[in-house]
């Protein structure tokens, strides 16, 4: 610099002067720098904010979590139903750079025809499904596939581990994970749980920022439901069931295995059945349960109902004499028995043990209809199960009013109400369970997701008949399953069994006559300490018809497993034996 | 000396090593520090923001996030080696090679409006080279220019009278041959950038003042001109009035500046730290790796990375300004004042396009923005500077 000035003296104001234009350039150039400055303090310290708190709110997106759904279990805590991890494969086709590639790589990991998947990745749009619930290692082979713009979100899927067994009784979800059918509906709310929301910052292409703050609450996840059901008790009834139904070539059949004491259904068999993982495949009819939504006339198997009822009034013990005509005329109406037969001595336990409808309608009128009535109501017919199950049909009790000259004598023996199968077999397990009737139910608790067992509540409970009637007509049902009864089929070895069979005329649903039959069994063991009740229908089965021949061995199949598998002794005493004729 | 070496063998330290292999202690004491390690911590602090600018999408891909980062730091040392031997050049040397210099950046240009060029962003400006590389001949047109035009400008005269008429004006026609060229990819920017570095060097070289006047009254009427015949395509005049109203374009053209800004704002005092910037992460600042770079010291340095920046240019201006000012001879200053306006009007011009009161030109930020022959560029310019220092002190 020295050498400049040295060397050029400044001798006049020159405009040109390199150093004085320098100087200007500088000041120029420092205040557009200052100019940048300002306006970066005004941007970050005035503006700011706004602008942050505007931008903040667009890049926030709020998510629903769901919740688990909770698994649905037997008595044992077996899974009959349960939610696995799933993935959802997702592209954003802005994303892809080669549709043709990808989709062969993505149809060689996940199926399906690469054209379709190539498809599914052109375009403009940020979001689409490539797949629905594929298995977690099945989405890491994707994953590995590394293809740009193939992503992937979590999901759960429901599956049932044990197939057809108590899929009547456990229903099955629809595409987006609610119940559709049985349990998994009637206990939706329970197993459902409430869906969190997660807040999280979104990227422009829509995807989670990975180094941002997340906000929300979190999923809760759903009760678990334990059921009342053994799995390998269902399992057993199930194929009995099947094998009976398929034999007799009946429309459908059912089993209920029910615990006397705590209302406590075992098994709730129907058949056919159908696959709860693919619900689909079946038809609409047989994915519900028969035995709680169909209500049928029983028949014979009601006639327990009158006997305990005129018992319990005292208007007549086992041995009491009636005379028994080949017909007899009521409200302009003859009826019969089964079987044609002549003027018959029975005993009151010969009546049943005969399954006679004359000498029940004789017995009846000893107390009158109005307290038969009375008894039917208190025994539940006509009244809902509580089972919270979906359609469920509680079946018909008319009132007095309603009641022409014929409909006291038939509903004395089973025809003119309807119950459907839950229904009749706790009236058996009232019978058993020493007159008092509790309310028939699936569910023994709700498992919380720490595992903890908050049990349902209990079971309503009424006493019906006194244990004494209950007794009495437990050792007359015994009698029928005896060889001087009607089903003899139905015993057990080493076991007292008490029983009875109903062939009962079946009301066609299309003709609204009656056309075909319902074949019935309902009976418990042992028959002096009642642990079980196991009650078998099959509705209008055309080869063969009397319940004796098609129900009664499906009990003992059913009744003889049920007693091993829950372990419940013989009591080792020997069955009375009881006139049915005098 | 009680414990270690004896006396008798020298010992060689690291620096003794570096200044052997640069060519002595004289050379490294003879830099300009301050000048070398501001354009080094600009570097280095766009390598960085460069790495968060694109990690996220280089994650989304698969790829490794630190690609871009690495990228930066290897165009950064081979900028280093050129600004290296750009320092040690012989002036005699450059002199005679700036004309050829000159002319292979313009044929460069020529090669870009060929077919051969490549289209990137709207702009063909680039020349793909084997390996996925490619180079802009427009960032070395820059250097050739300045060359040419201190050469014309100093040469032929001595110091005290001012530069010839006919000089000027064939300067003026060496600045026309590539801004033409330029304008074609359209690169307005750049030919802006161009004009401005001229302008200064003719300024400074001591013309008459009347030139200066009707240099400016000429740049007025050219852009009147330009606008009002239509030279410049609608979308060409929508990008550059965008930054007036910048919510006006809807996402074409407000929409960058709108989300550079917001990210810039979001930033506060201290800003929301290096990769967690939601704006930079989000990828909501289109280019924020190149272009828009400054966005992302906005957001996640806040005004303390955001103004370190502009201090670091305002120091390397001060040194520039105090390299051209001490130059023992004309074409030494003028080079100095072609690179200092250059770079400083091109800093200007971006930071001022990411603050929104520039109109979007898509210009790099020297040192900071991504690019590998925008950082050999600005290296080669600052050996530049570093020559013309070194020269000053013989």
């Amino acid at each position: 610099m020295t050498r400049t000035v040295h060397r050029r003296p400044a001798r006049r104001f020159r405009p040109g002067n390199p150093r004085l234009r320098l100087r200007v350039a500088l000041v120029a150039a420092l205040m557009l720098l200052s100019v940048v400055g300002v306006r970066v303090l005004e941007l970050q310290t005035i503006q700011g904010p706004t602008l942050a708190a505007a931008a903040a709110a667009d890049r926030t997106r709020t998510v629903t979590l769901p919740a688990e759904r909770g698994q649905i279990t037997d008595r044992n805590g077996t899974a009959l139903a349960t939610t696995v991890e799933a993935r959802n494969v997702t592209a954003d086709q802005t994303l892809v750079e080669d549709p043709q590639a990808a989709g062969e790589a993505l149809a060689g990991v996940l199926g399906g025809d690469p054209q379709a998947y190539a498809e599914r990745l052109t375009g403009e749009r940020r979001f689409v499904y490539l797949a629905k619930d594929v298995t977690p290692q099945t989405w890491e082979r994707v994953r590995e596939l590394a293809i740009p713009g193939v992503f992937s979100e979590p999901t759960s899927t429901r599956v049932y581990p044990a197939g057809d067994t108590a899929a009547n009784v456990v229903g099955f979800v629809g595409a987006e994970g609610n119940g559709l059918g049985g349990m998994e509906y009637g206990f939706d709310t329970e197993l459902a749980g409430v869906p969190g929301t997660l807040e999280y910052q979104r990227s422009a292409r829509g995807q989670e920022i990975p180094t941002t703050a997340q906000d929300g609450t979190p999923a809760v996840p759903g009760l678990g439901v334990q059921l009342t059901i053994d799995r390998d008790v269902q399992w057993k009834a199930q194929q009995a069931i099947a094998a009976a139904v398929r034999g007799a070539r009946a429309d459908w059949g059912q089993v209920t295995v029910m615990a006397p004491q705590t209302g406590e259904i075992v098994a709730l068999a129907t058949a056919p059945t159908f696959d709860p993982n693919r619900p689909a495949d079946t038809a609409v009819a047989d994915r519900g349960n028969r035995a709680v939504s169909d209500a049928y006339e029983p028949g014979s198997t009601s006639k327990i109902m009158t006997m305990a009822a005129v018992l319990d009034q005292h208007k007549a013990n086992p041995r009491s004499r009636f005379v028994v005509p080949p017909t007899l005329t009521r409200g302009g109406h003859v009826f019969h028995d089964s079987e044609p037969h002549g003027t018959l001595k029975l005993t009151l336990a010969g009546i049943l043990a005969r399954s006679s409808n004359i000498g029940t309608i004789q017995a009846a009128e000893r107390i009158g209809g109005k307290t038969l009535y009375s008894y039917l109501k208190k025994f539940g017919i006509g009244e809902p199960t509580g089972l919270r199950f979906p359609g469920e049909n509680r079946g018909a009790l008319p009132t007095p009013a309603q009641w022409s000259g014929t409909t006291f004598p038939s509903l004395a023996f089973g025809q003119g109400l309807s119950a459907n199968s839950v229904q009749m077999a706790s009236i058996y397990a009232t019978i058993a369970n020493d007159g008092v009737r509790v309310a028939p139910n699936l569910v023994k608790g709700f498992v919380r997701a720490d595992g903890s067992v908050q049990p349902a509540a209990a079971p309503a409970s009424s006493r019906v008949v006194s244990a004494a009637t209950a007794s009495t007509v437990r050792r007359m049902l015994e009698g029928v399953v005896s060889d001087q009864g009607t089903a003899p089929q139905a015993t057990i070895p080493g076991y007292r069994v008490a029983g009875k069979t109903g062939t009962a005329q079946r009301v066609d649903p299309d003709c609204r006559c009656y056309k075909g039959y319902v074949s019935s069994f309902i009976g418990m063991a042992p028959a002096d300490d009642p642990q079980l009740v196991v009650a078998v229908s099959l509705s209008n089965p055309r080869n063969g018809k009397y319940g004796s021949v098609l129900a009664a061995p499906v009990f003992k199949k059913v009744m003889t497993f049920a007693l091993q598998q829950l372990q419940i002794a013989p009591t080792g005493t020997a069955s009375p034996r009881i006139r049915t004729t005098w | 000396m009680t414990y270690g070496y004896p006396s008798t063998i020298p010992r060689r330290t690291t620096g003794d090593v570096v200044a052997r292999a640069t060519g002595g202690w004289g050379y490294l004491r003879g830099l300009d520090w301050w000048l070398l390690l501001s354009a080094l911590a600009l570097s280095i602090i766009g390598a960085l923001l460069v790495w968060s600018a694109t990690r996220a999408k280089q994650i989304s891909f698969g790829n490794d996030p630190e690609t871009y980062f690495k990228r930066h730091l290897l165009n950064l040392a081979i900028g280093l080696v050129l600004g290296f031997f750009m320092s040690r050049v012989d002036y005699r040397l450059l002199r005679a090679y700036s004309p050829i210099l000159f002319g292979l950046s313009v044929l460069g240009l020529l090669v870009v409006l060929s077919p051969l060029g490549q289209t990137i962003n709207g702009t063909k400006a680039w020349i793909p080279l084997p390996a996925g590389f490619s180079i802009q001949p427009a960032e070395f047109t820059k250097i050739g220019l300045i060359l040419v035009v201190a050469l014309l400008l100093a040469e032929r005269r001595d110091a005290e009278s001012e530069p010839a008429n006919r000089d000027i004006l064939i300067s003026l026609a060496c600045f026309a041959v590539p801004a033409v060229l330029i304008m074609r990819q359209p690169d307005l920017g750049t030919a802006l950038i161009m004009a401005v570095a001229v302008f200064g060097m003719i300024a400074v070289s001591g013309a008459r003042t009347r030139w200066i006047v009707s240099m400016m009254a000429g740049a007025v009427a050219a852009a009147v001109a330009v606008v009002q015949l239509g030279i410049l395509q609608t979308y060409q005049l929508q990008r550059l009035t965008a930054f007036a109203d910048p919510d006006g374009g809807g996402r074409t053209f407000g929409y960058n500046t709108q989300q550079a800004r917001i990210a810039i704002g979001s930033g506060g005092l201290t800003g929301e730290g290096l990769f967690h910037g939601a704006q930079t992460q989000g990828r909501f600042v289109p280019f924020n790796q190149t272009d828009f770079v400054y966005s992302v010291a906005g957001e996640e340095l806040g005004l303390i990375g955001a103004g370190a920046i502009i201090l670091l240019f305002g120091v390397l201006l001060w040194r520039g300004v105090r390299i051209a000012t001490r130059a023992s001879d004309m074409f030494g200053r003028l080079v100095a004042v072609g690179v200092l306006c250059w770079l400083s009007f091109q800093a200007f011009e971006n930071i001022g396009m990411n603050l929104g009161i520039m109109p979007v030109t898509g210009v790099p930020l020297p040192f900071l923005s991504y690019g590998g022959t925008s950082m050999f560029a600005t290296w080669i310019a600052i050996g530049l500077l570093q020559n013309v220092h070194l020269r000053s002190q013989d």
